[in-house]
């Protein structure tokens, strides 16, 4: 089968679904306002990344690379990525269980999952515990008020018109 | 020669035993940490002696790569594995009440920066970049109001050994091997390729949250801001120089290619700029001695991006200088915490500290006799001799930088020596 000029085999649809799953762990980590779904987008990455690394020794005509005894006539998958994934797998699960007890520390600390409000009250409280003023932040505008003061005249869209 | 192991085995051992030891007697389970890692600098310094400078490797358990692990040991990873277990020893949490598990996170960041240091095998080297990251956000989250950048750290380091494990990937459908040594020999033929090129990329981004690299440095203000000063000392001062060490070997023995010096000379000199520039807007010192530990971290990035081995040279002059200088400004800071503005007069409540502070500040901006001017010495000397507009315009950029240093640097001090404090 083709697309677009290009042939679509197996290989091509698992490494597009490794690199696809990477990007939208990646998109998660960026995009989530609440801890535990960032949490989560790491862990998609993660699988993302160690589908990879299989894939990067896998061979479709080759059999599972187990020693019987008897030598058999097939050639094995190269068995160094399957061990390393465990590895990898074992780690990521150690990565999740820690982020996840961080953030129970954090509900604890702060009663808040939401990333922004989190980052803002983390800057408060390191400006607080340094003695200085708040260095402004993204979500608020800096300097003065920019309303107009309360007693102007509302100028509602159509007004003019009338 | 194989007791080089034990630097890894001990502190990790210890790790486990400590809280047990703890129970049963609590000055024995104190004396422990300590007591490990002196038998590590011990061992360390044996077998520098021993090997006389003679580079050798280990394949633990008699298993031959590229299944088995192995340990490269030449004078660079002894070196590091030497200010490993002394940079612990000096930073031990001594003072307070003992707290079991802060030592046990404390012994397992020096096992992992061991095994980090000696590692000859690409697999190994994610292995240990993983433990660093757990025991140093372990260690993060034991302040008081650190929960917070702990996770944000957590996260972007997960998702950088993420990217280093794709790299690492692309370099196994590349070459079939992790072993560096093998793959030293395989990289010319297999690894000078797009391929290549994207694989070093990824892992130097993954690597380089450790390092402090340009575009995934954004945990370290708050983290070493809320951390306890000894936790900033060691993150800045060990674990960011082991992250450069490993892309220092990555570098040299496998992507020696022209266009990955050069991504690395644009994201060291961006971290250069960014970090100085951050550390003169800075209004509390932990803040600012963190900036500039990303701009000096950025010199280093630049230093080693110079072909050859006077970039090699320039940029451990500089790395291992900060790796001195930056632990004692964190603990010299930990006294003088909060706004740089309260500071003024502050050294007439301790003269020494103050006296010392400006000898820091002075290395680190690079005044002739000191340290620090040698180090940047050979960095620019290095630089200069390069042909092309970018390592001219990297130049001019680390001169720039040293301006805006030394200005916020002796900022602090004119403040500190400030007659008529407002007290």
């Amino acid at each position: 089968m083709t697309l677009f000029g290009l042939e679509i085999t197996l290989d091509l649809i698992l490494y597009t679904g490794a690199f696809g799953l990477i990007v939208i762990g990646a998109a998660g980590i960026v995009l989530a306002h609440h801890l535990f779904r960032v949490i989560l987008a790491l862990a998609i990455a993660e699988a993302g990344a160690n589908l990879l690394l299989v894939l990067s020794g896998y061979r479709w005509d080759a059999i599972a690379p187990i020693l019987s005894g008897s030598e058999s006539a097939a050639p094995m998958v190269d068995p160094v990525p399957q061990a390393m994934v465990l590895t990898a797998i074992v780690i990521g699960v150690g990565v999740q269980a820690l982020a996840v007890g961080l953030a129970m520390q954090v509900k604890k600390t702060y009663g808040t999952l939401d990333m922004s409000a989190i980052r803002q009250r983390l800057e408060a409280d390191i400006a607080g515990t340094a003695g200085i003023a708040t260095t402004g932040s993204q979500d608020a505008p800096l300097g003065e008020r920019p309303l107009p003061p309360a007693d102007a005249v509302p100028v509602t869209p159509g007004s003019s018109a009338r | 020669m194989n007791q080089i192991v034990l630097i890894v085995v001990l502190p990790l051992l210890a790790a486990f035993l400590v809280p047990i030891v703890a129970r049963m007697s609590a000055s024995l389970g104190a004396a422990l940490g300590p007591l490990v890692m002196g038998v590590c600098l011990w061992i360390t310094g044996t077998v520098a002696i021993e090997s006389a400078g003679n580079a050798f490797a280990i394949n633990i358990g008699g298993f031959m790569p590229p299944l088995g692990i192995t340990f490269f040991v030449d004078r660079l990873a002894l070196l590091f594995a030497f200010l490993t277990a002394l940079l612990v020893l000096v930073l031990w949490p001594f003072q307070g009440e003992h707290r079991p598990r802060e030592h046990a996170l404390t012994l397992i960041l020096a096992a992992a920066s061991g095994g980090l240091a000696l590692s000859g095998d690409l697999f190994n080297i994610y292995v240990f970049y993983e433990l660093v990251s757990v025991a140093s956000v372990g260690l993060v989250a034991t302040g008081r109001r650190s929960s917070a950048p702990a996770i944000r750290y957590l996260i972007l380091s997960g998702f950088g050994s993420v990217l280093a494990l794709v790299g690492i990937a692309l370099v196994y459908t590349q070459t079939g091997t992790l072993n560096l040594a093998h793959l030293s020999q395989l990289a010319p033929t297999h690894l000078i390729n797009p391929i290549g090129l994207a694989a070093f990329a990824l892992i130097l981004l993954g690597v380089g949250v450790k390092a402090e690299l340009f575009p995934v440095n954004t945990w370290v203000p708050e983290v070493y801001a809320t951390a306890p000063n000894r936790v900033s000392a060691l993150l800045a001062g060990l674990v960011s120089k082991l992250a450069a060490l490993v892309i220092l070997r990555l570098l040299v023995l496998v992507f020696a290619q022209e266009q990955a010096l050069l991504v690395m000379l644009l994201l060291g000199l961006l971290g250069v700029i960014t970090g100085e520039l951050a550390a003169w807007r800075a209004q509390d010192m932990n803040r600012m001695l963190a900036y500039s530990s990303i701009g000096q971290l950025g010199m280093v990035f630049v230093a080693f991006s110079i072909p050859g081995e006077t970039g090699v040279f320039a940029g451990l002059a500089i790395a291992l200088h900060h790796l001195v200088v930056k632990p004692a400004l964190f603990l010299l800071a930990a006294r003088w915490g909060g706004a740089l503005s309260g500071l003024a007069g502050a050294a007439g409540g301790n003269l020494p500290a103050a006296l010392l502070f400006t000898l820091f500040a002075l290395s680190l901006v690079g005044v002739p006799p000191l340290p620090g001017f040698w180090a940047k010495l050979l960095l620019v000397m290095g630089l200069a001799e390069q042909v092309g507009p970018l390592y001219h315009f990297a130049l001019a950029g680390i001169l720039i930088a040293t301006v805006v240093e030394a200005n916020y640097l002796f900022r602090i001090v004119s403040t500190l020596f400030h007659r008529d404090s407002p007290a």
